[in-house]
């Protein structure tokens, strides 16, 4: 009787992650469109219900209702597993993300993650190299010019930001003396981890601006000289699923901002609930992703190469070493 | 501009970003500065200068008559071949357009016809909204020219309106003169 509770909770717990993963694109993009409006002095949608509201339902539609191509030289096989492949990862790192202390409801203890993995920091950047595969495939898969070229640079892109970024949550793992999203939110019940890393969180955070592809590095992408990039030749459901994607990645840099350096739902001053502490922390990181994306103009990729093994490096292994003689 | 020149040539304000911090203050403080957009045709909509070319309209003399004479120098000189014209000679015994129609679904409103009139009959107003479903309403007879707003005597403007669809698709207003829609730029 108790496992299959246990085992219903689970399943509950997952199907809600993902309806929320898959959602929450709706109103990302249409606040996306109208955060880029109003930096450009304009409205952004403002036609399909209440200020443009149920403007990404549309969208949503259009794509659902879209021909589904497969151009005629693709690797058909390559070509479908990529979106996939991209989509996939980020869903299932969010298996490992803590939202909170378990919170009581009807008397039974219910926590508010999926599992509690002693080495969910690593899960998570294992897995979410995953996703790079499916975005270098559907590049190469569909055999055009302007997704190989995607395809190529973000494989460029991966080798210059995922070392730094593995590097800049070392210093974290060493506060927290662990590799436990919990743990290490546990950890900063006093003391928020920025206080400490401010460099380890500045290199956390530009290299997942890379691993998010958005500008100021969406190289693999790049509308103004590669047409869509890596996506050029989708259309459809496909694309939903890059798109999708995407918005999950851009999520889950900001969810491992807030729990790694900006204490997770522990709050400050005020005392609101947790949970939406939490909420309010990763709502500021995913405005702040869209503020740069309209502020900041695109790096050459070998800018992107320069910044990540010549700034971001040294800056990371140099946070290391403190941390380290720090602790001594 | 010249704030983040200044601060990021010295080497404090190159290791913090002062320029990209400049740039996010700058994108952050147009964010809630007023959008520039004009909401046509749902509440807003932009009058016409007096020497904007809208849609044709033939001109009346002072004693109400026609002032064409049916040269046919407009139709002559039209690059889009859209006028026809078609004379007879009435009761005084005046060369009229029996037949005056302009093809609105060709014309490119350069206006030539205006330029080339004897007789200051014809020109282009300050209609601009007659879009149409079918290519065939675009046809626009002599009895339709006659009955079209003039030239607009102010303009520039942009005034309250709203879409009006229970019968044809229009625009409504009722002012007389607007605002001026450029005092929305802003020159920082
Ligand atoms: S405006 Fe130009 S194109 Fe139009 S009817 Fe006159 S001459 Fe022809
Ligand atoms: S409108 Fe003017 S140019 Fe054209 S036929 Fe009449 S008088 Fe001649």
């Amino acid at each position: 009787m108790e496992l299959v509770f246990a085992l219903g909770l689970i399943a509950f717990k997952v199907a809600l992650l993902i309806a929320i993963l898959l959602l929450l694109p709706l109103p990302l993009t249409w606040l996306e469109r109208k955060i880029a409006g109003h930096m450009q002095q304009r409205m952004g949608p403002m036609r399909v219900g209440w200020h443009g509201l149920l403007q990404p339902v549309a969208d949503g539609i259009k794509l659902l209702t879209k021909e589904d191509h497969i151009p005629a030289e693709a690797d058909r096989f390559l070509f479908k597993l990529a979106p996939i492949l991209a989509l996939t990862p980020p869903f299932v790192v969010f298996v490992a993300i803590p939202f909170g202390e378990s919170v009581s409801v009807l008397g039974a203890e219910i926590t508010l993650y999926v599992s509690n993995m002693n080495v969910a920091l690593l899960f998570v950047f294992a897995v979410i190299g995953i996703e790079v595969y499916g975005v270098i495939f559907g590049g190469w898969a569909a055999n055009s010019k302007y997704a190989v070229l995607g395809s190529l640079r973000t494989c460029a892109q991966m080798i210059s930001y995922e070392i730094p970024m593995g590097f800049a949550v070392i210093g974290v793992v060493m506060l927290a003396q662990s590799m436990s999203l919990l743990e290490i939110v546990r950890a900063q019940a006093d003391v928020w981890n920025i206080v400490y890393q401010p460099v380890g969180f500045f290199v956390f955070f530009v290299a997942g601006l890379a691993e998010a592809q958005r500008i100021p590095f969406d190289l693999a992408e790049a509308e103004g000289d590669l047409g869509a990039g890596f996506h050029t030749e989708y259309s459809g459901i496909r694309f939903a699923f890059f798109m999708v994607s995407e918005y999950a990645i851009m999520l889950l840099v900001s969810v491992l901002s807030v729990i790694l350096f900006f204490g997770g739902w522990n709050g400050v001053l005020i005392p609101l609930p947790p949970l939406l502490w939490f909420v309010l922390k990763v709502a500021f990181f995913l405005y702040v992703f869209m503020w740069f994306r309209f502020t900041f103009p695109r790096y050459r990729y070998d800018q992107l190469m320069a910044i990540g093994w010549k700034v971001l490096l040294p800056l990371s292994l140099a946070n290391i070493i403190i941390t380290g003689v720090a602790f001594l | 501009m010249s704030r983040a020149v200044d601060r990021s040539g010295t080497w404090i304000g190159w290791a913090f970003f002062a320029d990209l911090g400049d740039a996010l203050a700058l994108t952050f403080s147009y964010m809630f500065s007023r959008s520039v957009t004009m909401q046509y045709p749902d509440q807003e909509k932009w009058l016409p200068y007096s020497r904007y070319r809208g849609h044709h309209f033939l001109k009346r003399d002072e004693e109400g008559e026609i002032k064409c004479v049916a040269c046919e120098l407009c139709a002559r000189i039209c690059p889009c071949d859209c006028i026809e014209v078609i004379p007879y000679e009435d009761e005084k015994g005046n060369r009229r357009p029996a037949k005056f129609e302009i093809d609105m679904a060709r014309c490119l409103f350069c206006g030539l016809c205006e330029d080339a009139c004897p007789a200051d009959a014809i020109a282009l107003g300050q209609q601009y909204e007659f879009s149409s479903f079918s290519s065939r309403d675009l046809v626009v007879g002599r009895d339709d020219l006659l009955g079209k707003p003039g030239k607009a005597t102010t303009g520039g403007g942009v005034v309250a309106a709203r879409l009006n669809t229970e019968q044809d698709v229009l625009v409504e207003t009722s002012e007389p003169q607007g605002y001026d829609w450029w005092q929305n730029i802003r020159r920082t």
